[in-house]
């Protein structure tokens, strides 16, 4: 197992917060060797100093990208927390869907969901089926939902739709699990129409985010905490200029938004808490 | 260590007979059944944690049907197929459908030990696992009512003070008049 040193910790969480504005630190030294380890010695290095030379010279970006899968993983389930479904479920959409329905009652109701740090996609899945149990028959309605993580390796899981039975097991209930997975062997399999209703692509969130429209609802949970503060405040203002004027942003239940963006509004649904802008 | 509870099923009576002591005296808590029926009757009345079932048997409910049976009650299950050197096929087609594991007749207990050994670690992992998940769930729901409270709180105060500003700075009025109508208003709250 190779050895962080406190010089090279500062070399390589330099080098991560420039290609994905994850903020790291001496703290996370733990994290750092377990996540790199074996990256380390798959690219034969003896250092993480060599290393870290090894993936700046990478003219493909390659390396550059298994270490933004290998940081990034993080722990996500289906309906973890189940708060902001309930929220989704009982608040959120049954108002979005009168409001929008009744600004053009001839056209088909637009709604238009990002989840921000879509990791693996079990949140996203999650949100199709409280709004797919919501609707029924969804033919009335034009829905987009749209997932971005910096994760290669996690946007094609969530692609795929694939999850093995530790990723499936906890938070989805057996009938929902029977009702929208397919079973192969040790893998499940979101079928085609909840597939159908989700779309997934890389994004760093320190980018500009060009090409991805105006959202009614942002689901950004647990993906701030990785950042710095002015990190946090350019990231929340660049969503609310996403968000439509009576749009919905929902963060981590741990998170908060004090002097972080003024321009969003608390309020409280049951034991939740959703943003709304001024 | 929890010992493992385990469901045999096999229509040959000295094959039950032989499972259940030799698993018995490896420390494993052993049930057995004539067929799929029977196991998948039992499967009812308690939980198991490792199904071991021949593939082939008489009556309805066959070994691939005791295996769908037991991963639709619970998912944790772990099935072991036994099959016939001539059925590795089948065997293999198991696996596809969520079997752990197969081994050939006759059972080699050692490798059959073995193997259960490894499903008991993978268990107590994913115990281990569980409660992390909880114990975390659990500090993460008492942090998060006391932030979500601080935040409303926070957001309230943050408004009032902008409209004392705005009253305090409204030039159509005299300060007299201005603090006095802030102190009306700090009064209402």
């Amino acid at each position: 197992m190779l050895k962080i040193s406190t010089e090279e910790i500062k070399l390589i969480t330099k080098y991560i917060y420039e290609i994905s504005g994850i903020h790291l630190d001496e703290s996370k030294k733990y994290l750092l060797e377990t996540r790199l380890n074996a990256l380390a010695e798959e690219q034969g290095c003896f250092s993480y100093q060599d290393f870290c030379k090894k993936a700046k010279a990478d003219a493909t970006k390659v390396i550059e990208r298994k270490i933004v899968d290998a940081i990034s993983t993080n722990e996500t389930l289906f309906f973890r927390d189940t708060g902001p479904f309930e929220l989704l479920r009982h608040k959120i959409f049954p108002e979005l869907i009168d409001a929008r329905s009744s600004k053009s009652p001839h056209l088909k109701t637009s709604l238009k969901v990002w989840s921000a740090a879509s990791s693996t996609g079990q949140e996203l899945y999650s949100v199709a089926i409280v709004l797919q149990e919501l609707l029924g028959d969804l033919s009335k309605y034009t829905i987009k939902l749209s997932g971005t993580d910096i994760s290669d390796a996690a946007v094609a899981q969530a692609s795929s739709g694939k999850y093995n039975k530790f990723e499936i097991e906890r938070g989805l209930a057996r009938d929902k699990l029977t009702k929208y997975f397919t079973m192969n062997g040790q893998t499940w399999k979101v079928n085609d129409q909840l597939r159908s209703m989700v779309n997934f692509r890389k994004l760093n969130l320190m980018l500009p985010f060009t090409g991805l429209g105006k959202f009614d609802i942002v689901l950004c949970r647990n993906v701030a905490i990785y950042f710095t503060l002015e990190d946090r405040k350019k990231l929340f203002n660049k969503i609310a200029d996403v968000l439509e004027p009576d749009g919905y942003l929902i963060i981590g239940s741990t998170e908060s938004l004090t002097g972080i963006c003024p321009r969003f509004i608390p309020k409280r649904h049951l034991r939740s808490i959703f943003y709304q802008l001024q | 260590m929890n010992t493992m509870t385990i469901l045999i099923a096999d229509d040959d009576p000295v094959i039950r007979k032989l499972f259940e002591k030799r698993l018995e005296k490896e420390g494993y808590n052993v049930t057995v059944a004539a067929d799929g029926t029977e196991a998948a009757g039992l499967l009812d009345t308690m939980p198991f944690d490792v199904v071991i079932t021949d593939l082939v048997m008489p009556g309805e409910i066959g070994g691939i049907e005791l295996l769908n049976i037991a991963k639709e009650k619970n998912i944790e299950i772990e099935v072991i197929v036994i099959t016939a050197h001539s059925s590795v096929d089948t065997a293999v087609d198991a696996m596809k459908k969520g079997a752990v594991d197969y081994l050939e007749k006759p059972v080699n207990f050692d490798e059959l030990f073995l193997r259960l050994e490894k499903i008991s670690e993978v268990k107590a992992l994913m115990k281990s696992a569980g409660d992390l998940r909880e114990a975390m769930d659990v500090t993460e729901s008492s942090a998060a009512q006391t932030i979500q409270d601080l935040e409303i709180i926070n957001s309230h105060l943050l408004m009032q003070l902008e409209k004392l500003e705005e009253i305090l700075s409204n030039s159509h009025q005299d300060e007299y008049s201005r603090i006095e109508q802030a102190l009306q208003f700090l009064e209402s709250r």
